[in-house]
């Protein structure tokens, strides 16, 4: 017995080596499968980080793997579950973070306004967005892409987003991309495990727990909104943003979807996303649609506005408007 | 005789199936964006949705014209202004001392108006009281309420400024609304956004 478990055990960390020292779902329940062949001494090892130091921890990780998705739990099972990834943070990476689970608010649906007149192409939004939302310094993973665009062009798949010179250029127009939050997203009926799906406030969130990475949603998106982890993000402890919400930007690991939340854990509490507050120019408007006195309703109501491949029947709820 | 009795069988199926195809479109149409908006016409209770109390950020000055949603706040621009006030040095006496004006106001560099009408001092700054500003018709504006003066020639600006399409909130959505004001974003002496890098490069879209 001491022997198998002893193989297994180097087998594991041989594979762990190159793999930090986070474990997902797939890799504890592939470690599962093989301590039941083995012997159920061997599952200790399952999840990958060798050797647990305490008791507590194992029991921590043990509920992690088994939690619901999101949309199943109770208020008290969310608290836990956001109560336990603290802790977890902390035992593994030492980082000091306050999750929340933040329910969306009653009467708000989200909407999102780009002025495509305003936006100068400094591509602040994109260094504010990576920064809030943990995302990957290693693999350059962005939400946002701004791209340079000639005169009458319209498709930004054609655009320049690699613009080494000084901005604004003359005869030149700057154009942000990023997830447009369709209010009939194609990417929520793509996915096969119900991972994605749209919050009540107009959020497309992921789960990103009960993601499997299989990338239907990303071919699924007409917009190329979303982005796969194809590494482990590489996030320094210092600049990780400490305040973080369940759906929003906790870190995520390897073989995980992610987008844009509108910065579910800014904009739940009243706060602008963070693309917004950095925009130097002003640009970008944003919030409530249903509330008639907001400015993004002002913008609907007043602005020249359209919204991309709208013929799709997408029905984003971000526009572009001109002065 | 039976495929004549299909045909009108499919025929009385006709109306039903047109029934069937309006009324489940007219339905699916009900969640669109655009109807749910235009459906959507009470205000938003702000201080009894948001927990977090949404507290004024300071220094703000209550504007004195009226958005869609009533009275708004804008940023202060006396307390950023370094020499304020003016009326320290620019009282009733004229100002002594050799280049006084190039030590107090050299880095001021005019970049405001067309090149067949470029603006002077006197455009905008009151000359007898220098803590004031001056429209051309000659009312005293306020520093704080810079865009009462500066909407007098970008007056579709300020329109757009008023709802909610030109600058930007401060830090929240929800709450008081805050605004920026004018002086936030521009040099009044020069408003025209200066050059820069861009501080990142975004990959092509399908990639």
């Amino acid at each position: 017995m001491g022997h198998f478990k002893n193989m297994d055990y180097k087998k594991k960390k041989k594979y762990n080596r190159d793999r930090s020292k986070q474990c997902g779902r797939r890799e504890f329940l592939k470690g599962t499968a093989k301590a039941a062949a083995i012997g159920s001494t061997a599952m200790v090892f399952g999840c990958g980080n060798g050797l647990f130091g305490s008791k507590d921890k194992f029991a921590l990780q043990w509920k992690e793997y088994f939690k619901k998705n999101y949309r199943l739990m109770t208020q008290e099972e969310k608290d836990e579950t956001v109560q336990r990834l603290e802790l977890l943070a902390k035992v593994k990476r030492d980082a000091d973070i306050q999750m929340s689970s933040k329910e969306p608010i009653e009467g708000v649906l989200f909407g999102y306004a780009f002025n495509v007149t305003r936006c100068e192409g400094f591509m602040e939004c994109v260094a504010a967005c990576v920064k809030e939302n943990n995302l990957d310094r290693k693999a350059h993973t962005q939400y946002i892409r701004i791209f340079e665009m000639e005169p009458g062009e319209m498709t930004p798949e054609s655009g320049n987003g690699q613009y080494f010179h000084e901005v604004p250029v003359e005869n030149h127009f700057y154009m942000g991309v990023q997830c447009f939050h369709c209010q009939n997203a194609p990417c929520v009926r793509a996915c096969p495990t119900k991972a994605t799906w749209i919050e009540p406030d107009g959020i497309v969130v992921v789960d990103y727990d009960w993601c499997i990475g299989c990338r239907y949603c990303m071919a699924a998106c007409p917009y190329y909104g979303r982005r796969f982890n194809w590494n482990e993000p590489h996030v320094p402890l210092r600049e990780m943003t400490k305040k973080q919400h369940y759906l929003g930007n906790r870190m995520r690991t390897r073989g995980q979807m992610e987008k844009c939340t509108f910065c579910v854990q800014r904009s739940r509490q009243g706060r602008l996303p963070a693309c917004v507050e950095a925009c130097p120019t002003g640009a970008r408007v944003f919030g409530n649609l249903l509330d008639p006195k907001s400015e993004i309703r002002f913008v609907l109501k007043h602005k020249k506005v359209f919204r991309l491949k709208e013929a799709l029947g997408t029905d984003p709820k971000f526009w572009y408007f001109i002065d | 005789m039976k495929k004549r009795k299909n045909i009108k069988y499919l025929l009385w199926m006709m109306p039903a199936v047109f029934l069937f195809i309006s009324v489940w479109s007219a339905h699916s149409g009900m969640n669109e964006v655009k109807q749910i908006i235009e459906n959507a016409g009470t205000p938003f209770d702000d201080v009894k949705s948001i927990e977090a109390v949404l507290l004024l950020p300071v220094n703000t000055v209550l504007v004195k014209e009226k958005y869609q949603g009533g009275l708004f706040h804008a940023e202060t621009r006396k307390d950023k202004i370094e020499r304020f006030q003016c009326s320290r040095c620019h009282n009733h006496k004229e100002v002594m001392g050799e280049r006084s004006a190039e030590i107090a106001h050299g880095d001021i560099a005019l970049v405001h108006g067309g090149k067949e009408k470029p603006l002077s001092c006197f455009t905008c700054h009151k000359k007898d009281e220098r803590d004031f500003l001056v429209t051309e018709n000659g009312i005293k504006v306020d520093m704080d309420h810079s865009y009462q003066l500066c909407g007098k020639c970008h007056f579709r600006q300020e329109k757009d400024w008023v709802g909610g399409a030109h600058g930007k909130r401060v830090s929240f959505w929800a709450g008081k609304r805050v605004v920026k004001n004018c002086t936030s974003c521009h040099d009044p002496h020069s408003p025209l956004f200066q050059k820069q890098w861009p501080k990142t490069y975004s990959r092509p879209l399908q990639k």
